[in-house]
């Protein structure tokens, strides 16, 4: 009995974890770039 | 004591022997994702390429040709299809703009690329187009799908505007990074005139002169199967103008001949970019489930060995001591 209480108790962080996975979205990832559409070589990569 | 310490490491165990498949198969397909708003430039050259000169309607051999590309999430339009879709979107929009050896205007080609910022799978949305003309993709395009499999994909050609499959041609080692390298080759087709060209002809006149441009090429690509990303890409293309002969005095006129290849510093940037991705990808996928499933072994023979410990019989106490007994002196 004691060995299923740990068992339970070592499933529900896992648990709590796929929760916060499905509800929570992923921090917005910021505007679109200000940068334009290169209509010339920009140059060596550096 | 003993028995207490053994239900908690069986704890822990369960909670790494779980969270290891959750990693990789719950949690990774939802968190892997391109991000909306990344901006990307590449630099191809063809050297030496052969042109269409439009003042003499001669194909001259040039010394370079560039091929300018820019991939440009647009954040807005993917919120706004996201909407609809109820999925993660991403919405790139691309120039290819290719210059000749004095920096001027060839060809250019502006697309619209919607695609499933997870899978990416082709999302089918209004907008999605090549050069202004509304398009259905059923292949990727740019990227391959996180976890690439050694199997053949749909790619879509913006030229042609169609999808074909690009067949995965084995497994090769470029620059140190294990990469699978695809092709694909797009025979003779027909295909639209450019929106932009050098010189201005009116479609009226292209339509009742019966001239039509074709398009041949071979592409080639080395995916880095972790990300998706390539890591090379190469094109062997040909372009011709056919019943030319109204208008340019020649029945076939070569629009274009060259291998394009990527620039060196754009192989090793992108190089650098993908090895960085591909440890964070890894360390979902394979470095933390993995050593999760070790922990979870280790720690679960621990609490049995300190179970089996808990559960040993005493040993029987020693039996007492009892002094000798001395001779009565009389």
């Amino acid at each position: 009995m004691r060995a299923l209480v740990a068992a339970a108790i070592g499933l529900a962080p896992v648990l709590l974890f796929i929760l916060l996975v499905s509800v929570v979205d992923l921090p917005p990832d910021g505007p679109t770039s200000p940068k334009p559409l290169l209509t010339a070589d920009p140059g060596p990569k550096k | 004591m003993r028995r207490r310490a053994s239900l908690v490491l069986l704890a822990l165990a369960v909670f790494c022997v779980a969270m290891a498949p959750t990693l990789r198969w719950y949690a990774f397909p939802r968190l892997a994702k391109i991000p909306p708003n990344q901006y990307q430039e590449t630099v191809l050259e063809a050297q030496p390429a052969t042109l269409l000169n439009y003042s003499t309607l001669k194909a001259e051999k040039v010394d370079k040709i560039t091929i300018i590309q820019t991939l440009k999430g647009n954040v807005e339009e993917s919120r706004r299809i996201e909407r609809d879709a109820g999925r993660d979107v991403v919405v790139w929009d691309a120039l290819a703009y290719i210059t000749g050896p004095d920096g001027k205007m060839v060809s250019q080609v502006p697309e619209r690329y919607i695609f499933d910022a997870h899978t990416q799978d082709p999302v089918n949305a209004t907008g999605e187009s090549v050069d202004g003309d509304p398009v259905r993709r059923e292949g990727i395009e740019f990227k391959w799908p996180f976890l690439t499999e050694k199997r053949d994909y749909q790619y879509f050609d913006a030229q042609t505007r169609t999808s074909s499959p690009i067949h995965y041609k084995g497994t090769r080692t470029f620059r140190g990074m294990e990469v699978y390298y695809f092709e694909q080759t797009i025979p003779w087709t027909k295909v639209p005139m450019p929106k932009s060209m050098p010189v201005k002809i009116p479609p009226e006149v292209i339509a009742e002169s019966g001239l039509t441009r074709w398009y041949t090429t071979k592409r080639m690509f080395w995916i880095e199967p972790v990300t998706g990303a390539p890591v090379n890409g190469e094109e062997i293309h040909k372009e011709e103008l056919r019943n030319a002969r109204a208008l340019m005095g020649v029945d076939t006129l070569t629009v274009f001949e060259g291998h394009v290849k990527m620039r060196e510093d754009y192989i090793e940037s992108v190089g650098e970019m993908v090895a960085s991705n591909r440890l964070t990808v890894l360390l979902l996928v394979s470095y933390v489930p993995w050593s999760l499933t070790f922990l979870a072994l280790l720690l679960l023979a621990l609490a049995l060995w300190l179970e089996a410990r808990s559960r040993r019989p005493a040993p029987e106490p020693a039996a007492p001591l009892t002094p000798p007994v001395s001779a009565a002196r009389s």
